[in-house]
């Protein structure tokens, strides 16, 4: 995530971003909340054209290319002036959007698009198999400085433009989350010409094919989105044809959360992203809001340890640790309720989510105790820590800096102080977490990362992810050669059974190695006047989708 | 000749005091650990490729040693060129000047607010009765030390959350200015005033006061006329203070009111560690500095002639 934005204070350290929800969170979330996939036509009524929706965000990217930036801030704001080559459907599955169909060869190496005729750029320029290699091309280009896109499609070899709306992607080995992938808003489409023309302006002035234009960014404080004429290609899910409704959006960036709700409640803005947990409560008992609080696919919010060092090379101290955390009390007291605790490595939204999973990892301090007597952290110091051969049972977690210590972080340092840990929060500013995080100084780091793929497991547990020439994200340095092979397994294999099975193995091996203690759902959490209609939510990461709201009178 | 020599003394120091500031913001920001190629390419949530990561290091010279770094730096800016931000990926003079009008309203309105209060209030109140000047006093004391975060807030729930008098925050128009304005307005006048009143108030003292007074002349065109133009000097020197209360409190109050401006910007690059948009911050500030005391210098020479023969 882009570490570039003014963060609040209390905001977690985050690992990443990206998100869906299969099916079956889908179904939860239509059932428990307000519908927010399908858009609620039964109290909206007929839409009204017109008006500017005002949004609070609670950070802004600084540079608004998806290709270049991995801020969390572009699941949202890339729907407004992108399209993606896919979608992922109200079920999850990947559907048509700019590319109307796809073939996958028998090897699972190539990938054969059929686009959408007729789509333009903002800028007049055609949407077609040309323009898709040049954002392959501009996505992995290192002047771009993609600290995600690239990535993403690394296996991706080169292309080859068929015709004129047929493009072959070949890829070095079978790769299925590459679909998934390309239906995240940090892959959106850029303009050939713009890419072409005038690289170094995407940032400032991207130009996409989506529902609306980015009439004026002022970094640092606001971006104002106009209405794309001629807008006709939204993915089907929506449910609408043609033209966005509203005349523009006008985005804030207002970090202080505290300002950010009341400047909600009190009608300065019609919509906010990112609502604090602890002002959630308000919002939703307030008639006059709608309050949405939805989980996020991927990693859930871990407490991962780092594998290659003591004490955590030592299955017994993870297992000990993990049976320490009340998870459920830990969670309920940081989300003020709206957290939901997970005992899983993955999102119970993701796809293959295993649900045979669940009680693993149980809360039993008394075993806790045991472990680490087995273990030979036996000995206790003046203070009441464990020893062993004179030496404390010290567990250093690095944190970005803020004016209060992490409160997940001092909860958690409670909690393992009963069996004897000594959790040191040591607060850093973020230039330098980061290099202790590439140079593997820690003993344990607390985050997430959303992804959209079942593929999150091969990014944070898969030997080849750990930190090496580059930031990997398997900061665990789990390496376990029957994990890798579940994972290798999985990402080669055709959605369906194979993968299915795969992906069920490696949950619960995971679970035998103990990577970390997972603690939380990271949810989505925003709120809208309910003079605002028609919200819609993607399954690629539960935010605010614009492009068919509109405004009552 | 003795203005012009003076005045070409002071840029040259000014100048000096601009080369230095540079070199070291240059030094500080090179000494803070962490790697900023990691940190232009997203910190620690990024999965850069290695090619994208050499190619960071090569484009802002961050695999050559400090000297060749600093060397650069300084020859781009001899050449008016600050560099390119890390983060918006834009030259630094162009993120400056999308910032400064913002910060430039918002220090003029302050600025507006808070002078005719200092003098108005510090007039009215010297050699007043102890208890008036006391309550007066007390006031500026609690405004000159409270933090300006703390008076911001209190501003914004007394006059927005629950008066709803102005909006919460943002850049739209005249009303939107008037808080963050204010908040700083405050901070000032809290410094300001005690200083202007001390100064009146033994100026009053002095012989011609009581022959202004022996006159006939009524009291306020006293205070007015005769008094406060001596008082003043101290006032004006005291402008490097309201500057820097300005400058530094921009960050606050803009960080607060959710304003745009350069104390947002300055927030937003020591934080990401874009280098060369904090070396043109303070390039910036060092030079508003500079010009300001300038300005106050040759001040002076009208408002007493006396200085420049001293």
């Amino acid at each position: 995530m882009n570490a570039s934005v003014l963060r609040p204070a209390r905001n977690r350290k985050l690992f990443g971003q990206v998100t869906a929800l299969s099916a079956v969170g889908l179904l939860a979330l239509l059932t428990g909340c307000a519908g927010p996939a399908a858009p609620s036509s039964a109290t909206s009524g007929e839409p009204v054209s017109g008006g500017i929706l005002d949004v609070s965000i609670s950070a802004e990217p600084g540079c608004l290319d998806g290709h270049g930036i991995s801020a969390t801030q572009q699941q949202f704001l890339g729907r407004l002036i992108y399209d993606n080559v896919v979608t992922l459907d109200e079920n999850g599955d990947v559907a048509p959007y700019l590319a109307e169909s796809w073939d996958v060869s028998e090897d699972g190496r190539t990938y054969t698009f059929h686009l959408r005729q007729g789509v333009t750029f903002s800028d007049g320029s055609p949407w077609d198999a040309e323009v898709l290699g040049q954002n392959f091309e501009h996505m992995r280009d290192p002047a771009t400085k993609s600290p995600l896109a690239a990535a993403y499609i690394a296996p991706y070899v080169d292309g080859t433009v068929v015709d004129d709306y047929t493009f072959e992607a070949h890829l070095a080995y079978p790769y299925t989350p590459f679909l998934y992938t390309l239906a995240q808003s940090w892959l959106g489409m850029n303009s050939g010409k713009a890419i072409t023309e005038a690289p170094e302006t995407l940032c400032q002035k991207p130009v996409g094919t989506g529902p609306f234009t980015v009439a004026d960014y002022e970094p640092g404080q606001s971006i104002s989105y106009t209405r794309r004429e001629g807008y006709d290609w939204a993915p089907e899910w929506l449910e609408g044809d043609g033209e966005a409704y509203l005349d523009g959006v006008e985005v804030t960036l207002v970090s202080e959360p505290v300002i950010r709700h009341q400047s909600l409640v009190s009608g300065q803005y019609d919509l906010t992203e990112n609502l604090a947990p602890q002002n959630a409560a308000a919002v939703q008992a307030d008639p006059n809001f709608t309050y949405e609080n939805l989980p996020r696919t991927g990693s859930p919010y871990v407490l991962g340890f780092n594998l290659s060092r003591a004490p955590f090379d030592d299955l017994a101290v993870r297992q000990a640790f993990a049976a320490a955390v009340d998870t459920k009390a830990v969670t309920e007291s940081l989300g003020f309720g709206t957290y939901t605790p997970i005992d899983s490595f993955l999102s119970k939204e993701s796809k293959y989510y295993d649900p045979s999973v669940e009680g693993v990892l149980t809360y039993d301090p008394e075993r806790a105790n045991q472990l680490l007597d087995g273990a030979g952290w036996a000995g206790r110091d003046d203070e009441g820590f464990r020893t062993r051969d004179g030496k404390r049972l010290t567990v250093e977690v690095p944190t970005v800096e803020s004016s209060t210590p992490s409160p997940l972080l001092v909860q958690l340092q409670g909690e393992a102080r009963k069996v004897g840990f000594d959790v040191r929060i040591i607060q850093l500013p973020q230039a330098q977490l980061t290099e202790l995080r590439y140079a593997g100084d820690y003993d344990a780091l607390a985050g997430v990362w959303h992804t959209n793929t079942t593929d999150v497991l091969f990014i944070r547990y898969h030997s080849s992810e750990i930190t090496g020439e580059r930031i990997g994200q398997n900061s665990s340095y789990v390496n376990d050669p029957e994990l890798d092979e579940l994972l290798s397994t999985a990402r080669e294999a055709d959605d369906g059974p194979v993968a299915e099975e795969a992906y069920s193995e490696a949950q619960h091996r995971l679970l035998e190695i103990v990577p970390g203690v997972p603690l939380y759902e990271n949810p989505s959490q925003f709120a809208y006047a309910n003079t605002v209609h028609d919200v819609a939510v993607d399954t690629s990461h539960p935010v605010p989708v614009l492009t068919y709201a509109w405004k009552a009178e | 000749m003795a203005v012009l020599r003076r005045v070409l003394t002071r840029l040259a120091v000014g100048l000096g005091v601009l080369w230095g500031a540079a070199t070291l913001t240059f030094l500080a920001v090179y000494l803070i650990p962490g790697d900023t190629a990691l940190l232009i390419l997203g910190g620690p949530d990024a999965r850069p490729t290695a090619e994208t990561l050499a190619q960071v290091r090569s484009d802002y010279l961050l695999d050559q040693p400090f000297i060749v770094q600093y060397g650069s730096y300084l020859g781009n800016l001899l050449q008016g060129d600050l560099g390119q931000s890390y983060r918006l990926r834009l030259p630094v003079t162009e993120a400056i000047g999308q910032q400064i009008g913002a910060t430039a309203a918002l220090a003029a309105a302050a600025v507006v607010l808070a002078l005719p209060l200092t003098f108005a209030v510090a007039i009215l109140s010297a050699q007043r009765a102890p208890w008036l000047r006391s309550i007066v006093s007390g006031i500026e004391v609690v405004l000159a030390a409270t933090p300006t975060f703390i008076i911001g807030f209190a501003l914004l729930i007394v006059f927005s959350f629950t008066l709803r008098w102005f909006p919460i925050g943002g850049n739209q128009g005249p009303a939107a200015l008037i808080l963050p304005a204010l908040t700083l307005a405050l901070a000032i006048f809290g410094t300001l005033s005690q200083v202007l009143r001390n100064e009146l108030e033994d100026v009053l003292e002095q012989p011609f006061i009581l022959t202004a007074r022996s006159r006939g002349m009524r009291d306020l065109p006293v205070r007015i006329r005769h008094a406060l133009r001596h008082a003043a000097i101290p006032v004006m020197t005291m402008s490097g203070f309201v500057v820097a209360a300005l400058l530094g409190g921009s960050v606050v109050v803009e960080a607060l009111f959710s304003r745009q401006g350069i104390g947002s910007l300055t927030l937003a690059s020591v934080y990401n560690k874009d280098l060369p948009v904090i070396i043109g911050i303070v390039l910036l500030s060092a030079a508003v500095y500079v010009v300001v005391n300038l300005v106050i210098d040759l001040l002076y020479t009208f408002i007493d002639p006396k200085v420049v023969t001293a």
